[in-house]
């Protein structure tokens, strides 16, 4: 908040639409901005885990002697202690499938087995290194398309959550590894396929990766006489708190969640992670406890799923898309997290964002053998949009069809229909291509390199639907003076949502966006929501946000009225409330909530007429250079073009659209989480997994948020956070077949599989 | 990480006095960019580190000696390396390859003792040094000693340093300054340490190579001269950067025969062999440029 703007600056002013800076900017450069991280608290006990060293085994005993042995180690709990105050240890949004710590088998490298308690945080890690345990090795599965018919069964039994009525029929299912099986039929897809001009079949394959977010996942818990409270780098402190609730058998308000900026998120920090560790343990123990994981042990605890697509289109003899069929196989890890909700929720759109008569889809999410998969920036979007995109201009460049042209030939327009029944509305795809196009000169002559140096370009456009039906609250609190409050759950880890609510706030009010506070999440006093993912919140929130200042304003021009005042902003309901308490004293409160609009999908053909309540649209233009001698590609220009809607914050939706690129570019060039034939990570530090440098960015990139109006958002807008990683792995691979002919299936593109790529084009293959 | 002994001694002999030839547990700590790695993932458990910084006033000097050889000293750090004007005047391929070693932080501590003792064989400086010619100094409880950079490192991360030796510094003979050139390659991020090294020093006079150093490092164990491409360049006449198409082939042939690639996360074994046989003409033709 901004105490330097006057209050009396006029009303009316716009706020909607004002590239605000970002409220908590200075605090954050100046390194005083609250993170959990940094909270201390007297009589803390750190805890620090025993991690399992196979993949997949029955514990036969657990040795903490040695440990507990330890000058100055407080305790060492194993899953069985746990019990003792959670009798159902079972913890997950979609399956109640994930101990807090492990009991009777471990099912991944990197697990939980055991943890030790003690004030001082390097003897704590010390002792945890003493701990061994026995095991009778199992065997293992570690490939998403094996374990899905595999007769070595990561879980005994499936046991979904309440939450998804979609997962009810795999309760207690048995000998299977497949968590969700979601589908499609639409039209006759074999009729299709029978008449079509041209078949094409190919098979793309993602990598495992991980959020890396600067501040890694940090949980402090203190019990207090009969409730606890958890300060923890969260995205879903409401989900916190319920979760929490629901394993200790409490009523949801002896659990208090709150959180601080977050270090980034990525959707790491969704549902719950570390929190019902640090909650036991608290309880056990008696004394607050944190937990602070360090960047390598963030490698054990979510990442974004490596995936199989098969996919196949039936081409008409005049270039339209008649059939497609999709088989997308999500490697889950061990626990399934909210990875159904990504196989089902993504899983919709794998067509692409093409008029698509007669389509199936089959998206299943895999258990296997490796640490767990869930929610990624694009919740499993980019990851399909790296095979249809691909495979999309494969056909065009194999039918000698521009590329563009082709997309453009293809592409929904409003009106028409998404393979799952859903109309589209207010979806500027065509806008999208186009503008890409533009800023490339796709038309204009393209410089394409000469002797070892070749040049190539590539376009790529996906679509995302939100997150649907879910919930958002907010209060907005006047005080006697007119300056205002924004209560809310949406939790600003970067993306300056704060900021953008603000401004909200300040349009309804008719007051500047900088005289608006918003405070941080706090279960205790801020309203539900359903949490801060998949670029959700600036429709969810934001309408809940519209709501609440215009409830509250209602008010405000009624406190006035009865004083005899007109409403002009804070100055008149300071007058107002004076008038009315005698004094400067009171409060008004708006309050303001919002569902969106959702058709569970017909279980029979997988399509609903509602789907989501809006559509979110990113698309890449890239151009670059190939080192034909070793393979090295220099990108030389990205183009990102999204549709927005309206933007609330300019500034903030560039920022957004170019950072969700460059995190695409580097799971696209240079991350992988690899794993031995053991089920062992073998880099799990940022010194060689790695994320991409200042060095690798780009020559140029641009930016741009096509004008557009989302006609049921709040002021026109919606979500923005993730469309810009839709395009820019396939727009990258498409450059490198222009630059060079070759076709790369896996990610990530690197030098050597890309230069591998090239031998073999010449029929030298490289020896291994 | 449990506590340990952390001594932080003035002088040479002090130090040598408190390192111990039995204890892998003991050692000395430069920069500590390495060790602190090595001890965060539990590699290395430390009973007493022997900390080197206290000594920079002797150890930590870039000068010419008595015969103008270019003397950097163990505890100098990269970043008085890069910011020297006398190594920017004697081995300019220091000063023009430091920007790319590791990044600023790291090189405002790490030191030249820490760079050749660590023998991680993913780094720059060694092979660097090895195309210079350069002796490794050092101390330790008989006296002092010499040995040229490529026989100091032995194989994957192992030296002929004994475990109570000192490091006290590098010697590059001013005879040895010949057209000199790095060529760092990445296969990851940009930033990374090397998949690849090639240095090449070439003793040129008027069109002609009349000596050659070729050394490939990061994708073998150890830094490796390659003695055929050293022949073939010997005697080989160029004009401006190019040298005849014969000899490069020659040289290129002798990278991907005589040296042992090895197979890591940073690329198989065949493709690193293919670098090596691209990456040394460019480094010749960067080393002719001048
Ligand atoms: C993120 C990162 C990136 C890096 N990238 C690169 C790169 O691209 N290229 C590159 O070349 N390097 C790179 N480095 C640096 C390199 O890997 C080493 O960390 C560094 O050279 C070690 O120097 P130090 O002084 O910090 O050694 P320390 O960590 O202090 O010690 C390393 C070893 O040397 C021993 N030692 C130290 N000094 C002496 C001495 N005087 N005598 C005897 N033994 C001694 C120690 O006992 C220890 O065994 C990078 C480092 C980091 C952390």
């Amino acid at each position: 908040m901004d105490t330097k703007v006057s209050p009396d600056q006029v009303i009316d002013a716009q706020q909607v639409g004002r590239s605000v800076p970002r409220m908590e900017g200075a605090a954050k450069v100046t390194g005083r901005a609250e993170y959990i991280h940094n909270l201390r608290l007297p009589g803390v006990l750190h805890g620090k885990v025993f991690r399992s060293r196979i993949a997949h085994g029955r514990i036969l005993s657990i040795d903490t002697s040695a440990a507990r042995a330890v000058a100055g180690v407080h305790s060492v709990v194993t899953g069985e202690d746990i019990r003792r105050i959670i009798p159902e240890p079972y913890y997950g949004p979609a399956f109640h499938d994930q101990p807090i710590l492990a009991l009777d088998k471990v099912r991944y490298v990197g697990e939980p087995v055991a943890a030790v308690l003690a004030a001082d945080p390097h003897v704590a890690e010390y002792a945890a290194g003493l701990i061994t345990a026995e095991y009778e090795e199992l065997p293992a599965v570690f490939n998403e398309v094996e374990a899905a018919t595999s007769s070595i069964c990561v879980h005994d039994e499936l046991k979904p959550a309440i939450t998804f009525p979609d997962l009810k029929h795999l309760k207690g299912k048995r000998n299977t590894n497949v968590a969700l099986d979601y589908k499609l039929r639409r039209g006759d897809v074999s009729a299709a396929f029978a008449s079509a001009a041209h078949v094409f079949e190919h098979e793309f394959h993602t990598q495992h990766i991980m959020h890396t977010p600067f501040e890694p996942f940090v949980a402090l818990a203190e019990p207090l006489d009969d409730s606890v409270t958890i300060h923890s780098s969260s995205q879903m402190p409401a989900y916190v708190r319920l979760e929490i609730a629901r394993l200790l058998g409490w009523p949801e308000n002896k659990v208090r969640a709150r959180t601080a900026y977050l270090g980034g998120g990525f959707g790491a920090k969704v549902y719950v992670k570390i929190e019902p560790l640090v909650v036991a343990l608290a309880l056990l123990a008696r004394r607050p406890v944190k937990m602070s994981l360090t960047m390598e042990e963030q490698f054990y605890v979510i990442g974004k799923h490596a995936t199989t697509f098969r996919i196949k289109s039936a081409i008409t003899a005049d270039g339209r898309i008649a059939a497609r069929k999709c088989e997308v196989f999500w490697n889950g890890g061990a626990y399934a997290d909210i990875g159904p909700r990504v196989s089902q929720k993504s899983g919709f759109t794998s067509t692409g964002p093409y008029q698509i008569e007669c389509a199936e889809i089959d998206s299943a999410e895999i258990y296997t053998n490796l640490p767990p998969a869930g929610a990624f920036r694009g919740f499993g979007i980019p990851q399909l949009v790296w095979a249809y995109e691909s495979h999309t201009d494969i056909i065009a460049r194999a039918l000698k069809i521009d590329p563009l042209e082709f997309r453009r030939r293809n592409i929904l327009h409003d009106g028409q229909e998404h393979p799952t029944g859903t109309v589209m509305r207010d979806a500027e795809f065509d806008e999208v291509l186009v503008r890409i196009a533009a800023r490339m000169g796709w038309d204009a002559p393209f410089d394409r390199g000469t002797g070892t140096k070749r040049r190539g370009r590539g376009i790529a456009i996906g679509v995302k639907a939100s997150i649907a039906p879910t919930t958002s609250f907010a209060l907005v609190n006047v005080s006697a003076d007119g300056s205002a409050v924004l209560f809310c759950n949406t939790i600003d880890m970067g993306q300056a949502s704060n900021t953008a609510n603000a401004q909200l706030v300040a349009e309804v009010l008719g007051i500047p966006a900088e005289r608006v506070k918003v405070t941080q999440a706090d279960t205790d006093v801020t309203p539900f929501d359903m949490g801060t993912l998949g670029s959700r919140s600036m429709f969810h929130m934001g309408h809940a946000v519209r709501l609440a200042a215009e409830h509250a304003r209602t008010q405000l021009e009624a406190l006035c009225a009865e004083g005899g005042l007109t409403y002009t902003g804070e100055q008149s309901v300071a007058q107002a409330f004076r008038k009315k308490f005698g004094m400067q004293a009171g409060n008004i409160f708006g309050v303001g909530h919002y569902t969106s609009r959702y058709q569970p999908a017909d279980p029979a053909t997988g399509m609903s007429k509602e789907v989501t309540p809006f559509w979110m649209i990113g698309g890449t233009g890239i151009e670059l250079e190939v080192d034909t001698e070793t393979g090295h590609v220099t990108i030389l220009r990205m183009v990102n073009v999204v549709d927005a809607g309206r933007a609330i914050n300019p500034r903030v939706v560039e920022t957004q659209i170019s950072g969700a690129a460059l995190m695409q570019l580097g799971q696209t060039m240079t991350e992988e989480m690899v794993f031995s034939s053991a089920g062992e990570l073998t880099n799990p530090s940022l010194a060689y997994y790695k994320i991409p440098g200042i060095h690798d960015m780009p020559a140029t990139i641009e930016n741009e948020a096509v004008e557009a109006e989302t006609r049921n958002g709040p002021f026109g807008s919606k979500g923005v956070g993730e469309s810009g990683t839709f395009g820019v792995s396939p727009a990258i691979a498409n450059a490198i077949d222009d630059a060079v002919g070759v076709r790369l299936y896996s990610l990530p593109l690197t030098p050597e599989s890309i230069y591998r790529a090239i031998c073999a084009a010449r029929g030298e293959p490289l020896e291994d | 990480m449990i506590p340990f002994e952390l001594l932080e001694p003035r002088t040479l002999p002090e130090a040598l006095g408190m390192l111990a030839d039995d204890d892998t547990a003991v050692r000395p700590i430069g920069g500590g960019t390495a060790l602190m790695l090595m001890m965060k993932a539990s590699v290395f458990v430390p009973r007493r580190l022997v900390s080197l910084r206290g000594l920079g006033e002797a150890l930590g000097r870039i000068e010419l000696d008595a015969e103008g050889a270019l003397c950097l000293g163990g505890t100098a750090t990269l970043a008085a390396l890069e910011a020297s004007d006398l190594v920017r005047a004697h081995a300019p391929v220091i000063t023009r390859a430091l920007p790319h070693l590791s990044n600023v932080r790291v090189r405002h501590v790490a030191t030249v003792g820490g760079a050749l003792a660590h023998a991680d064989p993913h780094m720059d400086l060694p092979t660097i040094l090895a195309a210079l010619d350069a002796r490794v100094r050092i101390a330790g409880p008989a006296g002092h000693r010499t040995l040229p950079v490529d026989e100091l490192i032995t194989g994957y991360y192992e030296t002929a340093l004994a475990r109570n030796e000192i490091i006290t510094g590098v010697t590059i003979p001013a005879a040895s300054a010949g057209k000199a050139a790095y060529i760092k390659c990445t296969t990851r991020a940009a930033d990374d340490w090397p998949a690849l090294g090639v240095a090449v020093n070439l003793a040129c006079s008027a069109g002609r190579i009349d000596a050659a150093r070729v050394v490939i490092g990061a994708a073998t164990d150890k830094p490796t001269r390659v003695s055929g491409a050293e022949a073939a360049l010997r005697g080989a006449t160029f004009s401006g950067s190019t040298l005849d198409h014969a000899v490069t082939e020659a040289v290129r042939d002798a990278v991907a025969r005589e040296v042992a690639y090895t197979s890591d996360a940073q690329g198989s074994a065949a493709y690193k062999r293919q670098l090596a046989r691209v990456h040394i003409v460019r480094t010749l033709t960067a080393a002719l440029e001048g």
